[in-house]
């Protein structure tokens, strides 16, 4: 999916601290970040957990890559004049197998068909050479 | 959901004794208006809303503004006062999205009650529609959500909305009538307020057959966009009495916040938005002594359809899940159980934020709102909105002191 001079759309800024997680994501691997100091899983990353632990200690475990939808919206209009042949498009609220919600779209599959509660599993779209972003479909 | 808040006997002594009010309000034409600049707008509510107080200029020594869409000012306050003219004792830009206009009040009384100031005008206002260019927009659109790890899948506000909409109406089996219910009432009161941008009526099936934008949200789920401005004046009662203001007083009975996230992403479930909207509301109704029932006229929210539903219920007007047939059944009508944004609200008036929200339940404690009047008011409630049902405030004003 060489699309580097075309592909338009938003593409994250990385920080230090997401570095890793976009790293994985190239190499298509999911990897979510966890607190050492109690053992739980945060999304979106960041340097400090977002617990009372505040601890520095983070570690990046491979995720099981599958997830229930928790919630979506069929998009007609995108947010920038890329997406203007996009639409219909799903953005959703995942919820993964290890207990933490992502936003993504749901791909390889009908908008018409998507459903609350709906089994999906990770696929990695690699939308320019520096970026690839996991995205959704269908599990099997 | 109630839960006992700390310091809110402390908020209700601070409140009897200073009697803070609003004592003047005052709104520029709203809508398409290419002509006119975003200060110039703020600099028309502003002088409006001095001279509905009676006011002169240099008695307001106090200024509360909240920020730009257009105009890039990171100190967007003192960028005003130096526009307008004014060289205030307190100064502060209120920046939290849509909880802001509700919470200039709170700001404003918290600055008077502290001896920062006397006479504080709070004023908001934007070319929202005419001036804010494509990459504004998306700047916009991007701002209400994680740049990293949600605007490059094409997330937009309304699917935003529409995230939070679909889980409600899987959880509670709800229907697209009772959104659109809410934008048909909002319709209803538009008609009635002379300053309003759109008045023709709506009908549910219109509303559900209009154009998708984020389903399941079409296009009159959504608010507008406008031009304009709006202003109000925040003292305490000695001194309006001082200053000569001859207007019927609102007085500040209680006021609050609540936050559940920035980001969807991490948000746990629906709970967490309804637990942020009661805390601000609770607060609020425990400072003023008073609880929903005794609410006469709510101005509420109205981004979205679905903003409104959250807001009834998490409020405690109505129980979870039955804020859909409470609009459908037309109990948000004025006149009818709890009239709700009599103005038109954000989907139907214009859209500065809660402004004419904050201006409207002024004018309806003073009996000033003419068609749209609500027998009887005594007790109104505004609550405010930012980001994706995120952070939310709420300020409840009564027609006399509280005692």
């Amino acid at each position: 999916m060489a699309e580097n001079k075309t592909y338009e759309k938003p593409l994250p800024d990385f920080r230090p601290e997401t570095k890793p997680y976009w790293d994985a994501c190239k190499k298509h691997e999911l990897v979510l970040p966890r607190s050492k100091t109690t053992g739980e899983f945060f999304f979106y990353p960041r340097a400090i957990s977002p617990g009372n632990d505040m601890s520095e200690d983070i570690e990046w475990v491979k995720a099981s890559g599958k997830a229930k939808v928790w919630t979506y919206a069929i998009h007609y209009m995108g947010p920038t004049k890329a997406y203007k042949n996009d639409p219909p498009y799903v953005v959703a609220l995942v919820e993964t197998s290890e207990g933490v919600k992502m936003m993504t779209n749901i791909v390889e599959c009908d908008p018409k068909d998507v459903r609350i509660g709906m089994d999906v599993e990770v696929v990695f779209d690699d939308v320019t050479d520096e970026v690839t972003l996991p995205k959704f479909k269908p599990a099997k | 959901m109630a839960t006992s808040i700390p310091r809110v006997k402390e908020a209700r002594e601070i409140l009897k004794k200073n009697k803070i009010v609003i004592a003047g309000v005052g709104e520029t034409e709203q809508g398409k208006i290419p002509d006119k600049s975003s200060f110039h707008f703020l600099s028309l509510a502003s002088k409006l809303a001095i001279e509905d107080a009676g006011i002169k200029k240099s008695d307001v020594d106090g200024l509360v503004t909240a920020f730009s869409l257009v105009e890039h000012t990171f100190m967007h306050c003192t960028t005003f006062a130096d526009y307008f003219g004014l060289r205030p004792r307190f100064f502060s830009s209120v920046a939290v999205g849509g909880a802001t206009a509700v919470w200039m009040a709170a700001e404003a009384a918290m600055a008077i009650a502290s001896g920062q100031a006397e006479v504080v005008l709070c004023v908001r206002g934007d070319n929202t529609l005419s001036g804010i260019s494509s990459s504004g927009m998306v700047a916009l659109i991007r701002e209400m959500c994680h740049a990293e790890f949600e605007f490059p899948y094409g997330l937009t506000t309304p699917g935003g909305y529409a995230l939070a909409a679909r889980r409600y109406l899987h959880d509670f089996g709800a229907t697209r009538e009772h959104l659109a219910a809410v934008a048909v009432t909002m319709r209803k009161h538009a008609a009635l307020k002379e300053n309003a941008m759109n008045k023709e009526p709506l009908t549910v099936e219109e509303v559900m057959n209009s154009r998708v934008i984020a389903d399941p949200l079409t296009k009159y789920d959504c608010s507008i966009i406008s031009d304009g401005g709006a202003a109000f004046i925040v003292t305490t009662e000695a001194k309006a009495k001082q200053l000569g203001i001859k207007n019927p007083l609102a007085y500040l009975w209680g006021m609050g916040q609540g936050y559940s996230h920035q980001y969807l992403t991490t948000l746990r479930d629906l709970d967490q938005i309804y637990n942020a909207i009661n805390n601000s509301g609770q607060r609020a109704f425990q400072t003023a002594g008073i609880g929903p029932k005794d609410v006469d006229v709510a101005f509420l929210y109205d981004c979205f359809t679905i903003t409104v539903l959250l807001e009834l219920e998490g409020l405690g007007f109505v129980p979870k899940g039955e804020g859909g047939p409470f609009a459908l059944e037309g109990r948000m009508e004025i006149g009818k159980d709890l009239p709700v944004n009599t103005h038109g609200g954000l989907l139907s008036q214009a859209h500065l934020g809660a402004m004419h929200h904050v201006v409207e339940a002024t004018l309806q404690l003073r009996g000033a709102a003419g068609p749209r009047q609500v027998k009887d008011s005594e007790v109104a409630l505004v609550h405010g909105n930012g980001g994706i049902v995120s952070a939310h405030s709420t300020i409840v004003l009564g027609k006399e002191p509280l005692s």
